[in-house]
């Protein structure tokens, strides 16, 4: 038969197309605007068994990793790595605030096990080196955006940039408010901290969301949202090697007795009635003795971690592209 | 059971020989590839290459009034695949004669 005979040819009757159609839902957008109708239409005549669906599920992650050039947006992409890195960055900053607070702060250390003591370090300056580095790169862009929603009388864009300076000043009155009703010289119990951290966690997300819908909103292009990308990858890995830290400490922590030093200098300002640090630490609770929430713990650092690096270099070879083209 | 090499096929090539023809959509790529090759391309592995040769300038999508969307080699695409045609040719020429001086061919 030949290719033009193959156009008139009656289709075979399709198998499980509905299967291989919706595989087509794992590819990118953009791959499925440019290239979803072709492939349902080439399901509809070729059929679409197990082959189909497998072929079609196994290059999907590479249409994610290595989209083609002709789909690049490259602003949109700076945009969505953004959008993406705020919510990661926030994810994986409260689960090693969580992290601090049940280990470091609470004096935990391993006797003959350096490596506890130096993941800790490691943690801290890699944590305070991210919020940093994301801070100063993602200001100006933040100010572009924000003098445009005002020039533009956009109330809703302008309280979506203004969510991560609000919240975030809401929820240290909240630990304020509870550190002075819950919270004695030696910490908040249990469930007073559970409660505290699922809030700090809906205040980061609320924080990391405002932003991004401020960003599809008005779409921002230019050196700014360059910036804010390459700052916000950077701030990525340095906040993945924070996590790297936590999980080593973590995994520590749980194959090694440890014994919690009570006279560290976060336990003693507690001690002497700075209750700014005292509410937020939890009475005795070594959460590393139990094996499913240290598997919880890094279950959910390796997943945002994995999430965060896959958008920081999506996002960091959209900035550099732009870069070397203007 | 003679041990088939198609599965080593580089898919970019058989899609650009098959586009030397004239312009095709997806389909029936796949069929004349199957049909003069004697290579199956399944829908994922097609859609990616032309992606690819797409993305490279090797091909062009033209205009299509459904859903089909056929499309041609470019200039470029036919001078990549004249010089991979040649250095496949030097490489059958070698295998056959070598083949035939050790005297396994048609073994």
């Amino acid at each position: 038969m030949s290719p033009q005979d193959a156009r008139l040819a009656p289709a075979p009757r399709p198998q499980r197309a509905w299967l291989a159609r919706a595989t087509l839902g794992l590819y990118p957008p953009a791959w499925r605007a440019r290239y979803g109708g072709e492939v349902s239409a080439l399901i509809d005549q070729a059929g679409g068994g197990p082959r189909t669906v497998l072929s079609l599920a196994g290059h999907a992650l590479p249409a994610w990793v290595w989209p083609p050039r002709q789909l690049h947006d490259q602003p949109a992409r700076m945009r969505s790595s953004l959008s993406t890195l705020l919510l990661a960055g926030g994810v994986l900053t409260g689960l090693g605030l969580v992290f601090a607070q049940l280990t470091q702060f609470q004096g935990y250390w391993v006797p003959g096990h350096p490596v506890v003591g130096v993941a800790y370090r490691v943690f801290d300056v890699a944590l305070a080196a991210s919020v940093l580095i994301a801070g100063a790169g993602a200001l100006p862009l933040w100010l572009v955006m924000l003098r445009r929603a005002v020039r533009e009388h956009r109330a809703r864009a302008l309280a979506w940039l203004l969510l991560p300076v609000v919240v975030p000043v809401a929820f240290v009155l909240l630990l304020v408010a509870a550190g002075t009703l819950a919270g004695g010289t030696d910490g908040v119990g249990t469930w007073w901290f559970l409660a505290l951290t699922v809030s700090g966690f809906a205040a980061a997300a609320v924080s990391a969301f405002g932003p991004g819908l401020a960003l599809r909103s008005l779409r921002p292009r230019g050196p700014a949202l360059r910036l804010a990308t390459i700052a916000a990858c950077l701030a990525a890995a340095t906040l993945v090697a924070a996590t790297a830290a936590s999980a080593v400490a973590v995994i520590g922590l749980h194959a090694w007795p440890f014994v919690a030093t009570l006279p560290t200098p976060y336990f003693r300002t507690a001690q002497n009635g700075n209750f700014i640090r005292s509410f937020v630490y939890v009475r005795g609770f070594p959460g590393h003795f139990s094996g499913s929430i240290t598997a919880a713990y890094l279950v959910a650092v390796t997943g945002t971690a994995i999430t965060a690096i896959v958008s920081a270099a999506r996002g960091a070879r959209a900035a550099l592209t732009t870069a070397a083209s203007s | 059971m003679a041990e088939r090499l198609d599965r080593w096929a580089d898919p970019p090539l058989l899609v650009l020989a098959s586009l030397a023809e004239g312009p095709k959509h997806g389909y029936a790529i796949t069929q004349d590839v199957d049909a003069t090759m004697g290579v199956r391309l399944s829908a994922g592995t097609l859609y990616a290459v032309i992606a690819r040769l797409e993305s490279r300038g090797l091909i062009e999508p033209l205009e299509s009034e459904d859903r089909r969307r056929p499309y041609q080699i470019t200039a470029a695409g036919a001078h990549a695949l004249e010089r991979e045609a040649d250095r496949m040719s030097k490489v059958a020429l070698v295998a056959s004669s070598r083949l035939t001086a050790q005297g396994w061919a048609g073994a």
